[in-house]
């Protein structure tokens, strides 16, 4: 069973199922991704972790932060441990040995783990149908271990594997885009969430977790450490990102139907998002200052492009 | 700390002495939690400042709450009801997201009273023109 | 339900197919596995079977070995009987799940139909992966041919499963010459085969809503040694139960199996210890070579791990030359049976055997009676001379230069 939000008052009902005195660096967006996914939902959920910044800050012995069956086997294989536990609901299920609610299965994992080292076991998970929800946890950069670049990371960011230097404007590599791979697959329903957008995020959490199949949801996760900004400013940097369109919110259903799900109202200068943040501050000096063009014109010709594809219904 | 043969196979940790079922159907507060749950740790060392809530001027947005992500805002009966300073790390995301006018969570030096931290609390701004 | 496979007294099966049968008869929740040469037809056969209605748990055909392993861990860890199967390069894509399995004690049985690794590829027997496996923290047992490949299917699942164990399983048999032979093999019936293993019990499974798991925690320098010394404790006592479960498997079959397998030993002086298809081929050897007048025996594992130290020493106690083969490339050391059997014997001997290892039939060379021969025949010699009258390790059945060392 998962909820759907009407209002936070209602929300705040939740009986909270993911506990405090985690590890979690102050402010970190993770947190309340979870906190937004788990609290929607009443029934069994398990959950399968990949390793990265969640499970090193939520299950280091002799403690624990879930309140719900959680299992971490390694980076690449969050997704593949979650589908041997559906696979096993299944067969007991069939055997009668299991009679209690279906559970929801979901795994977590960041952008490590979902665009590079894990992305063959999401695939196969896809292509073979579990009924399970990939949540990628998108802070652009493997934060757990000191802020290298990813799949993910986007052109020009300082990385500690692409630092800004003399000669170089940070990485030179495009962000990946998860969400048309992973619709590629024939995927019933992918979505992109930002958690600063609640009410959107639980829509497509609440349609994620209750369509049958393998679904997945690409969610904007800011890094205070990585992303070097203030750590209450979190929820504003967020907003930046959504405003700007650096992160558009939209869903693909069946592979194919494409809905935008939010529209700023005042749709905000990239370099706005940018100059917010560390990891881009070198992009302002004048010989950096072409790759914030180059960013802002990617950005307009993927919204270009969601538009087009939204009027176009294929 | 356990010796060897003192703890349970396999590593695994389990956050309740109770029913699962029935522990994830009640508000925190009532649950049994075993010393094995974060929720029996404290975080409160992490803090250079905490957020103090100030009743006068919330508006039970829940903004708050939901941003929260140490699950450290505490609501009541629809009310926002404080704060969890044994959980909260101080990020003060929760002050940041506050829309009111003052703000009813405003952050204060980590050893200052919450009574005296009231008294100081700012007046309405004027928006500039 | 699934349907009743009607067997024969006697089948005419290979290693696979054996073990095919054997987690049929298991009733196996969840097979997750990955096809690779030699054990594919493992896979397959139970595809077939699956197909046929003789299953109704589920086969998940991932796509790696990594994969195969990981969904192996989490449907484990949520309750209820797994297997799978695999072999040398796909083993080796494993290993890192293997310590996860172990480390967070998943009771799954895993058929390794032993090949050689690579480079150069070669998909023929040897034992490369299964010393492979050695440190990963799981119960390793040995099969010489298609009839023990069922038989330790069927007592692995067992053992494995005890609530006194709690530790994964694999179960050895050489790739091709025991996977791809048929040979005779005697079943239980479907009843009496799942009678035997007994029904699952669950521990501390996810699907368990009652009592919420935490499985895979992290535990730095302040736990971690005490997490791998109690998988260490309960892997070395894991004896008592495989000799309970030996032992009830002889009631049921007759077929009475031992942690070491001592052949023609009661008055040997001079000894081979081998594992996998070799152990036959030697016993073959051995007798031959007693029509000599040397006293020949031989002696093998049952378990790799835990590995029969003292069983293992007292077995070779009286003897007077041992030779300890390899079929792994040693790279750059002795054999493991060399080094383990080797101090196991010297720690416990009184008298001071002369000890020899080859290393012999890398990727599938065959190991010829001439051979088996000939290394008794340079036991005898040692016996005798009461020294070594040759190197300590030497490679046999190699072409070119003779290479030898120490």
């Amino acid at each position: 069973m998962t909820k759907e939000i009407k209002n936070l008052k209602q929300f705040s009902r939740a009986a909270e199922k993911f506990e405090g005195a985690n590890l979690l660096c102050p402010g970190c967006a993770h947190g309340m991704i979870i906190r937004e996914i788990l609290n929607a939902v009443d029934g069994h959920i398990v959950i399968g972790n990949s390793t990265g910044c969640i499970e090193v800050s939520t299950a280091v012995y002799p403690y624990t932060s879930w309140d719900v069956p959680w299992i971490h086997i390694g980076f690449e294989n969050g997704s593949t441990a979650v589908a041997g536990v559906e696979a096993m609901y299944k067969a007991l299920s069939r055997k009668q040995k299991y009679t209690g609610d279906k559970p929801k299965f979901v795994a977590f994992g960041g952008d490590g783990s979902t665009y590079d080292i894990g992305f063959q076991w999401i695939s196969g998970c896809f292509e073979r149908g579990h009924d399970l929800t990939y949540v990628c946890f998108d802070n652009e950069v493997y934060a757990n271990t000191g802020g290298q670049r990813s799949g993910s990371t986007p052109i020009g960011s300082s990385t500690s594997t692409t630092p800004a230097g003399r000669v170089s404007y940070g990485k030179k590599d495009k962000k990946k885009d998860m969400l048309a791979i992973m619709a590629a697959h024939g995927s019933p329903y992918v979505a992109q969430v930002a958690p600063n957008k609640w009410k959107d995020m639980n829509k497509k959490i609440k349609q994620a977790l209750d369509t049958e199949g393998p679904t997945f949801i690409n969610a904007l996760s800011a890094c205070t450490t990585e992303w070097r900004f203030d750590c209450n400013n979190t929820v504003d940097i967020m907003d930046l990102a959504v405003d700007s369109l650096v992160f558009p919110l939209y869903e693909i259903i069946d592979g194919h139907e494409l809905n935008i799900t939010y529209r700023p109202k005042n749709i905000i200068p990239v370099r706005d998002y940018l100059g917010a943040q560390g990891r881009f501050k070198h992009l302002f000096k004048p010989e950096n200052e072409h790759i914030i063009e180059q960013f802002q014109k990617d950005v307009d010709k993927k919204w270009e492009m969601l538009q087009r594809r939204e009027e176009a219904r294929v | 700390m356990k010796g060897w043969n003192e703890f349970e196979i396999g590593s695994v940790l389990f956050p309740f002495n109770e029913d699962g079922v029935q522990a994830q159907g009640k508000m925190r507060e009532e649950r049994s939690y075993t010393e094995n749950s974060s929720r029996s740790a404290s975080v409160a060392h992490w803090r250079v400042q905490k957020p103090v809530h100030n009743h006068d001027h919330c508006i039970n947005c829940f903004f708050c709450w939901v941003y929260c992500p140490d699950s450290s805002i505490l609501a009541k009966d629809d009310q926002m009801s404080g704060v969890d300073y044994v959980h909260c790390k101080g990020c003060g995301v929760c002050v940041s997201v506050c829309p009111t006018n003052p703000k009813s969570l405003l952050m204060f030096d980590e050893n200052e009273a919450n009574e005296e931290a009231l008294k100081q609390w700012p007046q309405k701004e004027e928006k500039q023109k | 339900m699934a349907l009743k496979y009607e067997l024969s007294k006697v089948e005419v099966w290979d290693g696979n197919m054996a073990a095919s049968h054997a987690l049929r008869q298991a009733q196996v929740d969840v097979v997750a596995a990955y096809p690779i040469t030699p054990s594919t037809p493992i896979v397959q056969n139970y595809g077939k079977f699956l197909s046929d209605g003789y299953i109704d748990g589920e086969f998940v055909m991932v796509e790696s070995e990594h994969a195969a392993m990981s969904a192996c861990v989490g449907a484990g860890a949520a309750g209820g009987r797994v297997a799978t199967a695999t072999s040398s390069q796909g083993f080796a894509l494993m290993v890192e799940v293997l310590y996860q399995a172990s480390g967070m004690r998943i009771p799954l049985v895993l058929n390794l139909v032993n090949r050689a690794l690579a480079a150069p590829l070669n998909v023929n027997g040897d034992h490369s992966d299964m010393y492979l496996s050695r440190d990963t923290g799981w119960i390793s047992l040995c099969a010489y041919n298609p009839q023990e490949a069922y038989d330790f299917n069927l007592m692995a699942f067992k053992i494995a499963e005890d609530l006194r164990v709690r530790i994964p399983v694999i179960v050895n048999q050489d790739g091709f010459i025991c996977s791809h032979t048929a040979q005779n093999v005697a079943p239980l019936s479907d009843e009496e085969a799942y009678e035997f293993i007994g029904e699952y019990k669950q521990k501390n499974a996810m699907l368990d809503f009652s009592k919420p798991i935490t499985y895979g925690a992290q535990a730095e320098e302040d736990w971690h040694f005490e997490h791998k010394a109690q998988l260490h404790h309960d892997l070395m006592n894991s004896h008592v139960v495989i000799e309970e479960v030996f032992d009830l498997f002889a009631k049921k079959t007759g077929r009475k199996y031992n942690i070491v397998e001592k052949y023609d030993m009661d008055d040997a002086e001079v000894v081979i210890v081998a594992l996998g298809t070799t152990v036959e081929t030697a016993r073959v050897a051995a007798k031959k070579i007693r029509e000599e007048g040397i006293k020949a025996g031989v002696v093998s594992l049952r378990t790799l791990r835990p590995f029969p130290y003292k069983l293992v020493a007292e077995a070779l106690k009286d003897v007077k030359a041992i030779a300890m083969l390899d079929r792994s490339s040693p790279a750059g050391a002795m054999g493991m049976l060399f080094n383990e059997v080797g101090v196991a014997v010297l720690q416990n001997s009184t008298k001071k055997p002369i000890l020899s290892n080859y290393i012999y039939g890398l990727g599938g060379r065959d190991m010829t009676q001439e051979n088996l021969l000939q290394i008794y025949r340079d036991l005898d010699a040692n016996a005798k001379a009461n020294k070594l009258t040759h190197p300590t390790q030497q490679f046999i059945g190699l072409r070119g230069k003779k290479m030898a060392f120490n």
